[in-house]
């Protein structure tokens, strides 16, 4: 026969209910979150970016769609959304760059839903989101180019990285351009931390959505991640305490 | 009509989404009768084959985008269009000699070897000396307690791990040496532990995000 992991299936379903249950909570009572820097300034760049014009570059990363690294990018996807709608309709409107083609269809889908639901739709063009190159290091090759190209002003990096996010980064911050930077690699957040003005830190860049586009279900999302490392901090110390004690479960 | 295909869309993304990840939570032994969970597994697998062909597909038309943004540079002799011009001679060039030849050929293997390498090596060599400017652009950005704790925690691993940098028979190498595996074993061991663990949380629920239709990079 087979076999069934209860518990794996046991963690999901809480996640699920959580995020109902603040979904619901949220609708009654509005949760605060610390600030985060990097999303105060975001807007105020773009906002000097536009006014000034200048184009917003957001990178999202050289990770694969279809990989285990997709989630830093589909989160870089809220910030695509809150940036689109900004921009959208100014001189310059935002690029796009990614390192993976089905990444970059996808970005420019979500290009196109933006510039419809703007009532814009032929000011659109594909090449709006763009592969750079299909390796980590092509696609960084090409970056400078683009930057200097297209007068890039803001430079946002929010995907999945390697060391060569230090270079992207590196090459916002040359050009003199805003650079937030983010990324799911801790490693890799270490260098960005160096390298960009505004770095996400940890989770920091799953809470686009939240921070950003004040939406209640990725407010709701944001809860839930905060619940659920409560209570993993209450099992490491219960743990800890056990084994203290001397009793081992 | 609108509702309709963003409905369809929303219920293929979700009910492969829901497959996929049932798969992973069932395991089937070899040999094992057929059932639902054996459906299951088997359209999990079928999916994910999927997903790899559309990915090359998807590959293919990434670098049809490549090549009508740089077309577009040169047509109408932007910036920098020479560059593009270059890109797109290699990049027939290259297509070329792989169709005829075939992708594991000595001349595609030379082209790879001689060029691509040594360019993404050099990359490779160049973060070494972009971080240690940014280690000083940091000092002169972030004069807070958490920059000036990033730099010198660096200084104290390089110190520690730097060949000659503290002569190996004195006893200062044992002291830094000592410290820096603190400081990467403990210190930095259980910062990365827990940074991972709100990146594996913010994962989970990006992906339920998209599993229950509540983001839909898939369009609406």
């Amino acid at each position: 026969m087979g076999s069934i992991d209860l518990l794996g299936l046991l963690v999901l379903l809480v996640f699920i209910i959580l995020l109902f249950v603040f979904l619901a909570i949220g609708e009654r009572r509005r949760a605060l979150f610390r600030p985060i820097e990097g999303y105060e300034a975001l807007e105020r760049a773009i906002e000097r970016a536009v006014e000034a014009g200048e184009r917003v570059h957001l990178s999202l990363g050289t990770g694969s769609l279809i990989g285990t690294d997709s989630a830093p990018a589909l989160a870089g996807l809220a910030i695509l959304e809150y940036i689109g709608h900004m921009t959208t309709l100014s001189d310059k409107p935002m690029v796009v760059s990614t390192g993976d083609g089905a990444m970059a269809i996808l970005a420019q889908d979500s290009l196109r839903s933006i510039y419809r639901s703007a009532g814009a739709l032929d000011r659109f063009g594909p090449n709006r989101a763009r592969m750079l190159g299909p390796t980590p290091f092509s696609y960084v090759a090409n970056l400078p180019i683009l930057l200097a190209n297209e007068d890039v002003s803001a430079h946002i990096l929010a995907g999945s990285f390697g060391a060569e996010g230090a270079l992207a980064a590196d090459f916002g911050e040359r050009q003199g351009s805003f650079t937030l930077a983010g990324t799911d690699d801790a490693q890799s957040q270490a260098l960005l931390y160096a390298t960009a003005s505004y770095p996400l830190i940890g989770e920091e860049i799953f809470a686009a959505g939240a921070y950003l586009q004040q939406d209640p279900s990725h407010r709701a999302s944001l809860q839930v991640q905060d619940a659920v490392r409560f209570i993993l901090i209450g099992g490491i110390l219960l743990g800890a305490l056990l084994r203290i004690l001397g009793i081992n479960l | 009509m609108k509702l309709g295909s963003y409905m369809l869309w929303a219920a293929t993304a979700v009910g492969t989404g829901v497959i996929v990840l049932l798969g992973y939570f069932v395991q089937l032994e070899a040999g094992a009768p057929t059932g639902l969970m054996q459906t299951v597994f088997g359209l999990r697998l079928l999916i994910m084959r999927w997903a790899v062909l559309l990915a090359a597909v998807g590959l293919l038309l990434g670098l049809v985008n490549l090549f009508s943004v740089h077309w577009r540079k040169i047509s109408d002799q932007e910036q920098g269009w020479t560059y593009s011009t270059i890109l797109i001679l290699t990049f027939f060039i290259t297509l070329l000699l792989g169709l005829v030849f075939g992708p594991d050929s000595p001349i595609v293997l030379l082209l790879f070897n001689g060029i691509q390498l040594p360019v993404e090596s050099s990359l490779g060599a160049l973060l070494a000396i972009t971080l240690t400017l940014a280690g000083f652009r940091t000092l002169q950005r972030r004069r807070d307690l958490v920059g000036l704790a990033f730099i010198i925690t660096a200084l104290l691993v390089l110190i520690g791990s730097g060949p000659g940098i503290v002569p190996n028979a004195s006893a200062g190498y044992g002291f830094f040496s000592g410290l820096r595996n603190w400081l990467a074993q403990v210190a930095a061991a259980g910062g990365a532990r827990g940074v991972l663990l709100g990146v594996a949380l913010g994962s989970v629920v990006t992906g339920l995000r998209v599993l229950l239709a509540m983001d839909r990079p898939y369009g609406d």
